[in-house]
């Protein structure tokens, strides 16, 4: 590592270790842990998912149906969570940016006490509110909406549920940066000029809350291909996703390789996914300079 | 807007805070239910089930074990995390952007994955089934906290004040003592409670790296959860929420104590 500072008394100082600026004796540490503990397990798992350098894990995982399905059924299910997350979200955030203190005040707590919440916890208690004597049936009983209890969990509105509710706070943010600092006098000027609502929200605002958007929806659709709890807790082994089959393998059926391979597999997805949110934010970066030169 | 898109946007808006605090809310009220099962709303009052998981040998041998790898996990993570970020923001290096990268990516990578890779490297190096193991998982988990928070309270001092103090003739270690580390010290302290947390609510690891008698708090509420849900379960989890809670308290004390 080539080190250079601004630090004059850094030629005048002797002895070989003196030489090195301080800056690599603070970095070394967690370099070195972060190498020995979080980069060579993963340089483990791809060398364990090939095997000699053959790629029958990997052929196997592309050519078997239920390997395929598992993987379809994560994108599907972290597909529809991130759409879903993010119409709800936007309201949300909308409220959050343009609302009174006092909203944004409550709006801000309500978001932050989950958020604080471990996930199993939570989960733990979507099962107790989503049981057939759980709140929700109870009231949907009550409400006459359903005759007898609904069955929620061990399903995959179950998982939907568990999962918006933790990826909500993670879409909200992102869209609350955006729309803070959007004028609202635009859509004031465009109703001024005739325009109805629904045509200026959808020619003016949309159009400059896009990168909140975006960013939001990747951000949730990342972190929701790799959830492993929700769906064990609240989904049937039926509708596994991947991260429950990567831990199946190494729990149950004992094949490492094949786990391993599909653990690569989830890195590389995710790694992609998050490559979109960094374009993403490039592109927001890019709009707020535009503006600034305007 | 008119009043009844106006309406409809509130009725969404509220509807949406309830959906996200109801499942926080409900817990600690349930652990205090006379009932044998989980009831919400609960009936009664009883403190039965506090006095039946504190007084529980395999439930108190968690919530030590817990307790010693989130401190464990804490102090390492705040110790080299601190020296990282201090060297990020005060050095311009080859490299820099490398090294951002790696100290932050444990955030994004898929917990599952880091488990089963640690799993299978901890298991060579006889680190399975110790705390040991765990500290150093839940280690790197909380590394990127600490370097994010320290580097955001870094950023707020001034920066010509370390150089005075060398060029006064102070030593570097000195310097780092009684100035820099004095004015940092709230992003130091908040980056190691939510290195705590992180560990504390860690299960996924915990689940792979832990056998009987290294298990943590969240593993033993994951089996109890796979098993049988009892208010019991509750009463842990209302413990787990309001230590959280004081965590939070804290770092935002911190936090204003910067400002």
């Amino acid at each position: 590592m080539t080190v250079s500072t601004n630090d004059r008394r850094e030629s005048v100082t002797a002895g070989p270790l003196s030489r090195v600026s301080p800056a690599f004796w603070l970095i070394a540490p967690s370099v070195l842990f972060l190498a020995l503990f979080f980069l060579f397990p993963l340089l483990k798992l791809v060398a364990i998912s090939l095997p000699g350098g053959s790629m029958e894990y990997y052929d196997q995982i592309f050519t078997t149906p239920v390997f395929l399905r598992v993987i379809g059924e994560t994108f599907r299910v972290s597909l529809i969570v991130t759409a879903v997350t993010v119409a709800i979200a936007y309201p949300y955030a909308y409220a959050m940016a343009h609302g009174s203190r006092a909203t944004l005040l409550v709006l801000t707590v309500a978001l932050l006490i989950p958020f604080w919440v471990s996930l199993l916890l939570r989960s733990f208690s979507w099962i107790v509110l989503l049981q057939n004597t759980g709140l929700i049936n109870d009231f949907l009983i009550a409400a006459g909406l359903i005759d007898r209890p609904v069955r929620l969990i061990r399903t995959p509105l179950g998982v939907i549920i568990g999962m918006v509710h933790i990826l909500l706070p993670y879409a909200v943010l992102p869209l609350y940066t955006v729309m803070k600092k959007i004028d609202l006098r635009l859509m004031e000027a465009s109703s001024i000029c005739g325009a109805s609502w629904l045509r200026g929200f959808a020619r003016i605002y949309f159009p400059m809350s896009l990168p909140g958007v975006a960013a939001s929806a990747i951000l949730a659709f990342t972190l929701a291909l790799g959830f492993y709890i929700t769906p064990a807790l609240l989904g049937s082994p039926r509708d596994m996703m991947i991260a429950q089959m990567i831990a199946g393998q190494f729990n149950e059926q004992l094949n490492f390789g094949l786990g391993a391979a599909l653990a690569v597999v989830l890195m590389v997805l995710t790694a992609m996914a998050f490559g979109l949110f960094g374009a993403a934010r490039t592109a927001l970066q890019m709009r707020g300079r535009r503006k600034g030169e305007i | 807007m008119n009043t009844l898109r106006r309406i409809l946007f509130w009725l969404v808006v509220g509807l949406t805070a309830v959906f996200l605090l109801l499942p926080t809310l409900i817990i600690v009220p349930m652990s205090f239910t006379t009932t044998q099962t989980l009831e919400f709303p609960p009936v009664g009052f009883t403190l039965e089930w506090y006095g039946k998981v504190l007084g529980a040998s395999d439930w108190q041998a968690a919530l030590f074990n817990s307790l010693v790898v989130a401190f464990a996990a804490a102090i390492l993570a705040t110790v080299i995390g601190t020296a990282a970020a201090l060297a990020l923001h005060a050095y311009n290096f080859l490299g820099k952007t490398v090294v951002m990268g790696l100290l932050l990516s444990p955030m994004v990578t898929p917990v599952i994955v880091l488990a089963v890779g640690m799993y299978m490297v901890f298991s060579g190096w006889g680190l399975v089934a110790t705390r040991a193991g765990l500290v150093f998982a839940h280690t790197v988990l909380a590394i990127p906290f600490v370097v994010v928070s320290v580097l955001a309270s870094s950023r707020m001092v001034n920066p010509s004040l370390a150089p005075a103090s060398l060029g006064l003739g102070a030593s570097r270690w000195f310097t780092f003592r009684r100035v820099t580390l004095p004015l940092i010290m709230p992003g130091v302290l908040s980056g190691a409670v939510f290195a705590f947390i992180t560990s504390w609510d860690e299960v996924v690891i915990a689940l792979f790296l832990a056998d009987a008698q290294t298990r943590t708090v969240p593993i033993m509420i994951w089996n109890q959860v796979r098993t049988n849900l009892d208010p019991a379960t509750a009463a842990v989890a209302a413990i787990l929420i309001v230590l959280s809670a004081l965590g939070v308290l804290l770092s935002h004390k911190f936090r204003e104590a910067r400002s």
